[in-house]
């Protein structure tokens, strides 16, 4: 009680505060920029958490990510083009209220979703993930190691287009992740008689290079040689009362969708692999299933937009429960979030709850105040942010890649980092181009080490023995489920491309018919 | 390029990487087998392994695919709008390697000029340059974007975060 008490004290210093209302503000701001997402705006800030405590610098990046999943909206309301990939179903019936003059209405309606689904699933996980870790410290280093492998083959394989492609992306990740000293021998590994390698790769070049200046290369393909600008939001809010504020009755006459996409929302989140993006696809097909204004869906329906933002939101919370209580990253946010922990000392996972009490109290309490902090920045500064959808890509690219560069430098002062970051940035383009998972790579990376730790730790117990790791029952059920994930992947897209082709041909026979 | 050239020269460089880490890399710069625990060569082995297995797979089915000239199997997208063309895979063409070079070599410039004229002079000379390359055609826009980001910067990262620029420190 006491370690809570000091922890929630902790949350609520002016440091903390402050810290967490800046990042919700910049979040929100990132957010609204096309282009720009959550994980990309946490590679690009995670730098300058360096110089922060942990409590400060992780309640920085959670106000951050929580403030980027509402932003998207508002560019998704306002241009019809989603800030955030997660933001899409947003669009679709957030825009129609926009051509309305409803915009103001629209932006209300997902940012009271957002902060409702945001702070209902970080409640389920103050109240889930402290008794699920206890449980969790149970698990030895072959669970560990057969946990890892699960984990790394569901993001592989549901997180992509192709298993092959997301294993092998997966592969070269752990590959890159044990550059650096190797844990039983502690001499260098895949150095190649660089120096700068021997203590390994960092995350934040690699993140940076991979998650945001490949990134930004592509989409400043659109504008090589050519110019260019933003395009214009209509920003030109009806002064009417009524098409401007959100009335209660209009907000809770949709309390079952949010509920629902909440719920929707935490189920996603806690599973590795499955990003916000489905949570907010799944919520809003549900909703449009079941309500009685089916017709409306699509043409400006709030419970639409609700169902969309409370989904997504609540997926930002949820991601951390893998996180917190496995050290298992559920998605790309919470990859980044795992390498703030790991460069302020701390291995996320079971043992946290134990060794850090104090401090994980205090994110507790700094993510719920970010959630609170969400709904004052997000409603007192909406006209405000509505201005960064128009800010001209020939000003803010630059400002990016210049950022990336200068961000890869800071973390340790060096510019072999940025050499690693323009590296990564190269590979990350190419992988974008042949779509290969650049999410999968990088959890690999982040998990390679711990993934290699657990090994080495199975082998080392067991002497040797084989036959050690087929008396964990947990061990070996894991590992029979990475290989059903496999197969079941592998088999689904051959039966797609089956069902596909018989359809193709089913309806060439019926136009074959209809000729003669 | 078709979905079957991509794949099928991806796979082809994944598979010739494979193999120079096999039998060259790996075995050459991991340490020896210390007579206890896994080899280090292990887990790098297995990963490489991995990749290789799927790669030589993923080839075999793209050449009967293309043997049989039937099409590859279905990839179920999130984002069908992302993609460039809309016809089932990103456009990679001589377009965009040049444009490609036309970023990252400004780039690779400012790091080796950072090193010999400054932070100073080397980023206000390379964030000029990069609005130039994206289609910025105003001299005021082009001077001003510049100076006031690398200023911006240099005040963040020395009084700020108390890291010194890089380079030969001018002012």
């Amino acid at each position: 009680m006491e370690m809570i008490f000091a922890g929630l004290m902790d949350s609520i210093s002016p440091a903390s505060l402050m810290f967490v209302v800046v990042g919700v503000a910049i979040g929100v701001l990132v957010g609204a920029i096309p282009g720009i997402n959550g994980p990309m705006a946490i590679a690009l800030f995670i730098p300058i958490t360096y110089y922060m405590t942990p409590l400060t610098a992780i309640g920085f990046l959670v106000g951050l990510n929580k403030g980027a999943f509402f932003g998207g909206a508002v560019s998704a309301v306002l241009l019809r083009t989603p800030g955030t990939p997660e933001a899409a179903a947003t669009a679709w019936d957030g825009y129609p209220l926009t051509q309305q003059g409803k915009g103001e209405k629209a932006l209300r309606m997902a940012l009271y979703s957002s902060v409702a689904g945001d702070f209902l699933s970080t409640i389920v996980l103050v109240v889930i993930a402290a008794p699920l870790a206890a449980v969790a410290l149970f698990m030895g280093p072959a669970e560990i190691f057969a946990l890892i492998s699960v984990a790394l083959t569901v993001i592989a394989g549901i997180g992509t287009t192709s298993i092959s492609r997301g294993l092998i992306a997966a592969g070269l990740g752990i590959t890159v992740g044990l550059i650096g000293t190797e844990p039983v021998t502690a001499l260098p590994r895949l150095a190649f008689d660089i120096y700068q390698l021997e203590g390994g790769l960092s995350l934040i070049p690699v993140a940076i290079g991979l998650l945001a200046f490949s990134e930004i290369i592509i989409q400043m393909e659109r504008f090589t040689g050519k110019g260019g600008g933003a395009e214009h939001a209509a920003t030109v809010f009806s002064s009417k009362r009524e098409d401007r504020l959100l009335s209660l009755k209009e907000f809770f006459s949709n309390a079952r969708t949010l509920l629902r996409g909440t719920l929707i929302g935490i189920g996603v989140g806690a599973m590795p692999g499955l990003g916000a993006p489905v949570a907010s696809f799944m919520s809003y097909d549900q909703a449009m299933k079941r309500s009685k204004q089916k017709d409306q869906f699509g043409k400006g329906a709030l419970e639409g937009i609700g169902a969309s933002e409370s989904a997504n939101s609540s997926v930002v919370a949820a991601s951390l429960i893998p996180l917190f209580v496995l050290g298992i990253p559920g998605n790309l946010a919470a990859a980044m979030l795992m390498g703030a922990f790991m460069i302020h000392g701390m291995q996320p996972g079971p043992l946290l709850f134990k060794e850090n009490a104090q401090l994980m109290y205090g994110i507790y309490g700094s993510l719920l105040l970010a959630s609170g902090f969400l709904l004052v920045v997000g409603r007192f500064g909406m006209r405000w942010f509505c201005k960064a959808v128009n800010i001209p890509s020939l000003i803010l690219y630059p400002i990016v890649v210049f950022t990336c560069i200068m961000g890869s430098y800071l973390g340790r002062s060096s510019m072999f980092d940025v050499v690693v970051m323009l590296v990564f940035s190269f590979v990350g383009y190419f992988m974008r181009k042949f779509d290969y998972s650049y999410v999968a790579f990088l959890i690999g990376f982040i998990l390679a080490p711990e993934w290699e730790r657990a090994l080495q730790q199975v082998v080392i117990i067991s002497q040797h023995d084989t036959y050690m790791f087929f008396q964990r029952p947990v061990a070996v059920a894991l590992m029979v489920l990475t290989f059903f994930v496999v197969a079941r992947t592998f088999w689904g897209s051959i039966h797609a491309g089956r069902k596909k082709r018989a359809a193709e041909a089913a309806v060439a026979a019926v136009g074959q018919h209809k000729g003669d | 390029m078709t979905r079957i050239n991509r794949d099928s020269i991806a796979y082809v460089v994944i598979i010739i990487f494979c193999i120079v880490m096999l039998t060259w890399a790996i075995p050459t710069y991991t340490p020896a087998y210390p007579g206890y625990g896994a080899s280090a060569a292990l887990v790098p082995n297995v990963a490489i392994g991995v990749m290789l297995f799927m790669a030589c797979l993923s080839l075999f089915f793209v050449g009967m695919a293309s043997y049989l000239k039937k099409p590859l199997p279905v990839e179920e997208r999130e984002f069908p709008e992302d993609l460039n063309d809309g016809s089932g895979f990103t456009q990679l063409g001589r377009t965009d390697m040049k444009h490609l070079t036309a970023i990252m070599l400004p780039c690779v410039l400012l790091v080796v000029a950072i090193e010999y004229i400054g932070y100073a002079l080397a980023s206000v000379a390379f964030l000029m340059i990069l609005q130039y390359i994206i289609g910025c055609r105003k001299w005021m826009q082009l001077t001003v974007v510049a100076t006031v980001l690398t200023a911006v910067l240099y005040v963040t990262m020395r009084y700020g975060f108390g890291v010194p620029v890089p380079g030969p420190q001018f002012f």
